[in-house]
Order: structure tokens, then C-alpha cells, then sequence
């Protein structure tokens, strides 16, 4: 029996039997093959009877229309969560009827796309001389005559155009049916973003494909032509001699059908919008015609590196049109973007593995390599400020290639060990790691000053690079200050090091500039040097604005109580604003907290307290979500029992200012700032209640603590025991709450 | 478009090498073709895949006759590509459905009796890939059945093996595969 289960092959006597079994439809008949095919062998009969079951579900289940018919709309709104691919989409199928049509003395022969504003075909130009042209004609609901008119306008600087990568725009006009049309060089090339992933080019590759960009765009603005609308789909890819070429399209067509842009309508505005408004620069998104210049490319082109570099911009369309043409404006006005290097490690494991794979490179890796000089040249590229941007393409193309040729870029200010990195990349044969190591530790003065020559090279480059302004000349002065100060502290000569900072005017923001202006700052606090401490503070708020939100807000903690020390109350207010506007949307609760403090150490006007509150219920929410965070971070709770103390206070509600006062002691009493603080705002609020001897009792031991602090001298603190500038901020409300509560007279005690 | 003929007159002329970029080119216009029906059609219409597959071939072709060979090596690339494009969707669609940023659904908790078409094409893609293994062939036949629709004279000829035997790996792998899935039934 085994034996002729074996001989032969089972499956196959199984599967045959069963096919030809399906054949035969009676039951009686086929009941009569099996019991005749499959004799005495039981194992086999089962065998097929156990297929022919399955069969006839398993026909159900392949072949009915459930399987192969999906919901269409599910699947291609799956299919669209692919960036781009919608915009990408030329209407299939060829029911068009503009095919074949006579325009002019172009011929339509077949249509090749449809972009946010038109529907692009190729054409056949007949005269003057026969050859193939691309044929752009623009959307219903402009007015052709002033189109026209606005291209006539240009066609004289676009005829002067004239470089390789640059598509000519040929002609202008209107069809039979009155909508204007445009006739280009005819481009065959794939979107640069796509060519870039079809071939997985690694970022090297990317970006030498982007400086031929710029260098494109260098050329327009030299003719006084901007383009107005750079985005991967006006940046075409083509292949020539074996070498990929891109090629920039549409030079004067935004320009000429702009009249959109200062409609009044938010509709048309609106409709303008979709498409590219990722790639729109913010002075662009003002409606009111603020003049857009040259520079508003240069941003469009720091959205395109972003997007070469890390597979997204900077802010997502879909986000950016979420909350209507005003949160489109605020996001492209306020929001920072995030760093490239940043986005990638954010990104999901199968989103960065894609990204990673079409750049050829690991996932890990790809963070690394953005990290340092291509962030902070796509950062320079997206400042909102456009003066604060490179000033020309030309400018972002040198700064690209100094990448490549691993020399100092001059969109950051070096730091030492940034130099010595490039250095070091730029003569791996010679410098062998030993070396690297002794020059280090043994000549850091030899090195910096060596250095220091090199930062005087990188620096009279960029003054030539940057068309030698005069504003930049002082960023690069102010620049070299700052990396000599760095220097100077390095060695402990922290005089020297002030005496350079005492110079610079103007930051640019940098880590570097940071640390050296919060060295400073602290030194002259802890020396008593309030007017020195605050004017390096000013700067730190300037120097850090690239920086984490978290340092920032650290920073607003240090800069708040030393303004008010120096009774510098304008400065006070100011601050107090634009720590307001800049975090008044935070999400984050130590952000939320510490903007809420800070804002509310001097009492403050309604609007004021308004406009905080949403903070003071992010911060108390992770009360509410997580009741032991006491647990978790205890000196973090404190100080959020702090914000939401002072927060009650200033709104008049007494109870709950005592109460969260009193839960802030609960935390402990290690951090003596705050504990003297807690005991502060339980005195205010007491008063506020008019119960005075319990007033007078707290203010008494608030400013005991406060006292002995300040009659040791200030100490620099830690997190665990509080800061200097927590004494600080107890103490500017120790004054608040004496000029009100009055001493108890003898006579009552 | 002609990207395509070239990279199948490349093939045809023996350069092995071109069938590796055939796919994703495939791959992308099947993409784009499913897109670009959302904007033509009202919500609700159903897409068959395989019906895609052969209006993509009639694009892609340019309208030239082509050799039985390249129609073979085109079909072979499409049904593999809405294969992928199928599961995809279906993945991604289950994770929303099962929750979590869970990377592959597990194939245990999807219960055939309720299977909707998502399901079924993880259920039968999950099942494929062990015939890949198994029994290649068949598994052919089965992806160029289910995921390119093509008849099965078609696939007779296109994988130079008689109808019969095409027809019969189709019954034994949808029993087979159907009791993979089922092992209750």
C-alpha cells in the first residue's frame, strides 16, 4: 500500500486523477472514475476528494468578482499617497480634441501633460522652419489680453536668454477660442526629482545635477528674468551625449499669468495655489503685491535641494492647505523647517528605507551625510528673510560645490573642529589618525592659529562670492569675531574672548556663536555685570534661532529676569512678544511651560494672559494625561506647578494659584529657587485674598531662602539644585510681592 | 512610452539584462493609468486590475504589432507589477484597518470567511510566495492568471506548454492554495 503510494510520484497521481475527475460533471460518473482510477488506495482517494472540496470554495473565492475588482476610488487614492504622482499625471487616453488641431503655424500632434495651469502637446511648427516645439495652453478663467501683453513685456530679456540648460520660450498667443497659449523648446525629459530616483543617483550625483540648476537660474537673473514658479516640474532631465542634462522650463510664464496672484477673489488665488505652493517662496504667499525678486528663486531652489535630498519639501502641500490661504501664509511665514538631517531620522523605517534605497545609500547613513553642511546650506537657501539668503544662485552653487570639494561653506560659521574636519577629508592620504590626535592635544594654539588663517581665506571668499555687500561683509567680520572668540575661550582666555564679542553687531545663527555667547553672558552675571550679561543675551536670542526649541526656551529663561535686572523694561516687553509669537502654537509642554513663565514674571496685560492661556493647558493637560509624571521627571513637574501658579495668579483666581503653589512643595524642597518661588506666589495670591498673615508668613520665607542665596554670591546651579537665573526670576517677584504686602506693624505682631 | 519597446526589442534581442527595467516602468504606468481613472470616474466604480494590465499593454505597445515573445515578456512584468501594486494597497489599507505602525499584518488574524478583496490578495500572495518555492511554474501561471488576466491560451503560449497542462496547474493551485489559506475547509 505505501508502495503504490510512492510509485509514482503521489502529487502528481493526485493532481492528475483530480483534474480529470473536474471534468466529469455527473456524480454517479465521476464517483465510478475515482472508485476505478484509485482502486483500493484510500490515502489516494482522500487525497483528491479533500482538492475536490476545496475546489469548488476555491473557484469562488479566485473567480468571482470580489478578488478582482477593488474599489477603485480606495486604490488610487492609495496609489496618490505617492508624492507628485498626481501632478505627474498627463490625462491618459487620447480623446482630445484639441489633438491634430491647426494653432497658428503650429500643429498639435499629441498631448504629453497637464500641469497646475495648463495642458501641454507636442507641436509641429511648419513655419519658418519645420520642427517639433512644445505647446503649453493655459486654463480657462485667465484674461488673455493682459497675459499676452505681460509676456510681450518679457519676451525681450527671455529672447536674450541663452544657456544649455534653459528651454527657450518661443512665441505667445491666443487660440481661436481666446485662451493664450505658449510655444517652447520642445523637451523630452523626465521631472528632475523622478530622474534622480528612477536612477538612484547617490546625493553626489543630486547635487551636481542642482548646481547646473542654479546655474541656469545664475543666467535668467542675470538677463533680469525670474522665474517665479522653480519646482521639479519645470525642471526637466534629459539625456545627451550619454550625460544627464537638466533643463529649466516655463522662464516668463508665471510672470506673465501672475495677474492671478493679486486677485482679490482667495478663490482663484486658492486654485493658484494648488500644485506647487511647497515650493512657493513666503514673500511669494503675501497676496498684497510685496515686488518679488531674484531671491525668491533662491528659495524655490532651497525647497528643491530639500526635496533632492531628503524625497520631501520642506512643508507638505496637503499641511500647507490644510488650514486655508492664511495658514498657508503663516506656515511659509513663521514655521521653521525642519532640518534635512532631522526630517530623515523622523521619517518610518519604510519611508527612510525608500528614501535611502533611490539615494543609494544605507538608512543610517543618509541622516549623516546630511548632518552639518548640507543642512545649514538648505537652511541659508529657506530663510524666510530673503536678505538673509544667499543673494544670488550663483552663491548657492559655490556653496554646494565647496561641499563637494570639502572646503569650508560659507553658509556657517566654521567652528574648529568643523575645519579641522574638512581639513582632514581634503588630505586623508596625508593625515594619518596619530597625527590628527597630536596636533590636537598638543598644538591647539599652533592649530588655531593656523586655522584662524583659514577662516580669514574662507572668509575673504565668501565676501568676493557674495558680490562683496556691505551687510555681508559685516556678517563675515562679525563671523570671524565669533570663531576667534571661540578660540580664545577654548585656551581660557575668557577676556579676550569678550573683548572680540564686544565688536560684533549682527549673528548669524550658529551653534558655535551660541555656546560663546552663553559662555560669555554667564560670566558676566556671576561678576555682576548686568549691562555686558544682557547685551550677550540679546545676541544669544539672535545667534540661536537655528537651534531646538528647547534651547531656545532655555535661553528665554536666562535672557527674561536679566532684562528686568537691568530695568530695562521696554526690552522686557518686547521680548516678552516675540516669545509669544514665536510659541504661542507650541505642543510641547516644557516649551509650553517655560513660555508661560517667563511671560508672566511681570504682570501682565489681559491680551497677555490670553494669549498664554492655551500654553498653560498644554502644560497642565500632561498633568491630566499622566498623573505620576511627578514620578517621572519631578523638577519638571515643579517648575510646570510654577508656570501654572503664576498663571492663576495673574488671572485673579487666588485658590488655584495657592493650590498649585502648594503641590509645586510637594515636589521636594532640593531645588531652592523654586521652592522660594512656590512660597512667593502662595504670599500674592494670599494677598490677593486678603488673608495677610498667611501672606506676610510665605513672603517671609520666600525671601529668606532668596536672601542667603544672593548674600553667598550667585553660583552657576544646576538643573537639581536650580540656576542662577531661577534666583533670578524668584527674586524679580520677591520685589512684586514686597512693594505690595506691607511688614506687619509691631502693634498686630 | 517608446521606453518600453525599446527595453522589449532589447530583450528580444537577448540583452537579459533589459528585462530587469522593464518592471518598474510597468510598474509606474499601471500606477498612474489606476490614478488617473480616479479622476475621471465617480466614486464608487470598482477597477478590475487585470483589465488595466491588457489597456496598459495597448498603450505601451505604441499600437505596433509586437512579437508573441515581447507581448509574453510585457504580460509577465505587468501581472507582477499589479501583483505588488495589489498587495501594497492591501497592506497598507490593513494597517489602517488592524491599527499600529505594525509593518506587515499578520497573515493569522485575517479570517477568510469575511475576507474582502484586500484580504484575499494578501491571503493568496502570502500562499504564492511558498508555491514560488515549491512549484515556480505553476506559481507563473497562477500570477499571470489572477494578477494579468490573461487566458490561458495565452499563458500556453506565451510559457511554451500546452493548454491543458495550463489549465490543470491553474485547478491544482487554487485547490492547493485555497486549502493553504483554509487549512479548515
Amino acid at each position: 500500500m505505501f508502495e503504490s503510494q510512492m510509485n509514482p510520484a503521489p502529487t502528481e497521481k493526485v493532481e492528475e486523477i483530480f483534474f480529470s475527475a473536474l471534468e466529469i460533471n455527473s456524480p454517479a460518473e465521476r464517483n465510478d472514475f475515482l472508485e476505478r482510477e484509485c482502486r483500493e488506495d484510500a490515502g489516494l482517494r482522500s487525497q483528491v476528494e479533500k482538492l475536490l472540496a476545496a475546489q469548488a470554495n476555491a473557484t469562488r473565492f479566485f473567480e468571482d468578482d470580489g478578488v478582482t475588482r477593488l474599489p477603485m476610488d480606495e486604490l488610487a487614492r492609495s496609489l496618490n499617497e505617492t508624492p507628485g504622482l498626481v501632478e505627474s499625471l498627463s490625462a491618459m487616453g487620447s480623446q482630445d480634441e484639441m489633438v491634430g488641431k491647426l494653432v497658428g503655424p503650429y500643429k498639435l500632434m499629441q498631448r504629453i501633460g497637464e500641469g497646475g495651469c495648463g495642458v501641454v502637446y507636442v507641436a509641429e511648427q511648419e513655419k519658418p522652419v519645420r520642427r517639433g516645439v512644445a505647446f503649453k495652453i493655459i486654463k480657462l478663467g485667465m484674461d488673455t489680453k493682459s497675459v499676452i501683453a505681460r509676456f510681450e513685456a518679457e519676451r525681450q530679456a527671455l529672447a536674450l536668454m541663452d544657456h544649455p540648460n534653459i528651454a527657450r520660450v518661443l512665441d505667445a498667443g491666443a487660440t481661436e477660442t481666446g485662451r493664450p497659449y505658449f510655444v517652447m523648446e520642445l523637451v523630452r525629459g523626465v521631472k528632475i526629482t523622478e530622474y534622480c530616483d528612477q536612477n538612484e543617483l547617490d546625493t553626489t550625483q543630486r547635487l551636481r545635477l542642482f548646481i547646473q540648476v542654479c546655474h541656469a537660474i545664475q543666467h535668467a537673473h542675470q538677463k533680469g528674468v525670474i522665474h517665479r514658479d522653480v519646482k521639479p516640474s519645470n525642471i526637466l532631465v534629459t539625456i545627451i551625449d550619454g550625460a544627464p542634462v537638466p533643463k529649466v522650463i516655463d522662464f516668463g510664464i508665471a510672470k506673465a499669468i501672475e495677474g492671478r496672484l493679486t486677485d482679490n477673489t482667495i478663490y482663484t488665488a486658492y486654485e493658484h495655489f494648488i500644485g506647487t505652493p511647497a515650493y512657493m517662496s513666503p514673500e511669494q504667499a503675501v497676496l498684497s503685491g510685496v515686488d518679488v525678486d531674484t531671491r525668491s528663486d533662491i528659495y524655490s531652489l532651497g525647497v528643491l535641494l530639500y526635496e533632492l535630498l531628503t524625497g520631501r519639501t520642506p512643508f507638505e502641500t496637503k499641511e500647507l492647505l490644510e488650514h486655508g490661504i492664511e495658514g498657508l501664509r503663516r506656515t511659509l511665514q513663521e514655521r521653521e523647517p525642519q532640518r534635512p538631517s532631522v526630517l530623515v531620522t523622523t521619517m518610518q523605517g519604510s519611508a527612510l528605507t525608500q528614501v535611502a534605497h533611490s539615494r543609494h545609500v544605507e538608512p543610517l547613513k543618509l541622516a549623516s551625510i546630511l548632518r552639518g553642511d548640507l543642512d545649514w546650506i538648505v537652511i541659508r537657501a529657506l530663510e524666510k528673510d530673503r536678505a538673509r539668503r544667499y543673494q544670488t544662485a550663483n552663491g548657492l552653487a559655490m556653496d554646494v560645490q565647496r561641499y563637494l570639494d570639502n572646503e569650508p561653506i560659507a553658509a556657517r560659521p566654521p567652528s574648529r573642529l568643523y575645519r579641522l574636519q574638512k581639513l582632514v577629508r581634503r588630505n586623508k592620504a596625508t593625515f594619518a589618525f596619530g597625527i590628527i590626535v597630536a596636533l590636537v592635544l598638543f598644538s591647539w594654539v599652533g592649530t588655531s592659529t593656523w586655522l584662524l588663517q583659514k577662516e580669514r581665506e574662507a572668509r575673504k571668499r565668501a565676501v568676493a562670492a557674495e558680490q562683496q555687500q556691505s551687510h555681508l561683509r559685516q556678517e563675515a567680520e562679525d563671523r570671524e569675531r565669533i570663531a576667534m572668540a571661540a578660540v580664545a575661550l577654548g585656551q581660557g582666555k575668557i577676556e579676550e574672548a569678550d573683548g572680540f564679542i564686544n565688536k560684533v553687531s549682527v549673528v548669524t545663527p550658529s551653534l558655535e556663536a551660541e555656546s560663546v555667547l552663553r559662555a560669555l553672558g554667564q560670566w558676566h552675571v556671576l561678576k555682576g555685570q548686568w549691562a555686558q550679561a544682557a547685551a550677550r543675551f540679546k545676541l544669544l536670542l539672535e545667534a540661536d534661532q537655528l537651534d531646538n526649541s528647547l534651547e531656545i526656551t532655555t535661553d528665554l529663561l536666562i535672557a527674561g529676569p536679566i532684562l528686568i535686572e537691568r530695568g530695562d523694561q521696554q526690552g522686557y516687553e518686547r521680548f516678552r512678544r516675540a516669545a509669544i509669537a514665536r510659541f504661542s502654537s507650541t505642543t510641547d509642554p516644557i516649551d509650553a511651560e517655560r513660555t508661560v513663565k517667563i511671560c508672566l514674571l511681570l504682570p501682565a496685560d489681559q491680551a497677555t494672559i490670553r494669549s498664554l492661556k492655551p500654553l498653560a493647558q498644554v502644560a497642565e493637560a500632561t498633568f491630566e494625561k499622566d498623573p505620576k509624571l511627578a514620578g517621572v521627571n519631578s523638577i519638571m513637574a515643579g517648575w510646570r506647578c510654577i508656570s501654572l501658579g503664576l498663571m492663576a495668579y495673574r488671572e485673579g483666581q487666588a485658590p488655584a494659584a495657592k493650590e498649585w503653589a502648594r503641590r509645586c512643595l510637594t515636589y521636594g524642597s532640593g531645588v531652592l529657587p523654586r521652592a522660594a518661588t512656590a512660597h512667593i506666589i502662595r504670599a500674592l495670591a494670599c494677598h490677593q485674598q486678603g488673608v495677610l498673615d498667611e501672606s506676610r508668613s510665605e513672603l517671609e520665607q520666600g525671601s529668606r531662602l532668596i536672601e542667603a542665596e544672593f548674600s553667598k554670591g550667585l553660583r552657576e546651579g544646576s538643573g537639581a539644585t536650580g540656576y542662577w537665573f531661577d534666583w533670578l526670576f524668584a527674586r524679580v517677584l520677591l520685589r512684586e510681592a514686597e512693594a505690595l504686602i506691607e511688614p506687619a506693624s509691631p502693634a498686630v505682631k | 512610452m517608446s521606453d518600453v519597446t525599446v527595453i522589449l526589442d532589447a530583450i528580444s534581442r537577448g540583452e537579459s539584462q533589459a528585462s530587469d527595467k522593464l518592471l518598474p516602468l510597468v510598474y509606474d504606468e499601471l500606477r498612474k493609468m489606476a490614478a488617473a481613472r480616479m479622476l475621471h470616474e465617480s466614486a464608487g466604480h470598482t477597477l478590475q486590475p487585470t483589465a488595466l494590465v491588457h489597456e496598459a499593454w495597448l498603450r505601451l505597445s505604441g499600437g505596433k504589432s509586437q512579437s508573441w515573445q515581447n507581448r509574453a515578456h510585457f504580460f509577465g512584468a505587468a501581472a507582477e507589477a499589479m501583483r505588488r501594486i495589489l498587495v501594497d494597497h492591501a497592506r497598507r489599507k490593513a494597517r489602517l484597518k488592524y491599527g499600529g505602525g505594525q509593518q506587515r499584518v499578520n497573515i493569522e488574524d485575517l479570517e477568510v470567511a469575511e475576507a474582502g478583496p484586500d484580504e484575499k490578495v494578501l491571503l493568496v500572495d502570502e500562499a504564492l510566495e511558498e508555491l514560488e518555492r515549491t512549484n515556480p511554474e505553476r506559481a507563473r501561471v497562477i500570477v499571470l492568471k489572477f494578477f494579468g488576466g490573461l487566458t490561458s491560451r495565452e499563458i500556453a503560449e506565451m510559457m511554451g506548454i500546452g493548454k491543458r497542462s495550463v489549465d490543470r496547474h491553474w485547478e491544482c493551485a487554487k485547490a492547493w492554495l485555497f486549502q493553504k489559506i483554509q487549512p479548515g475547509a
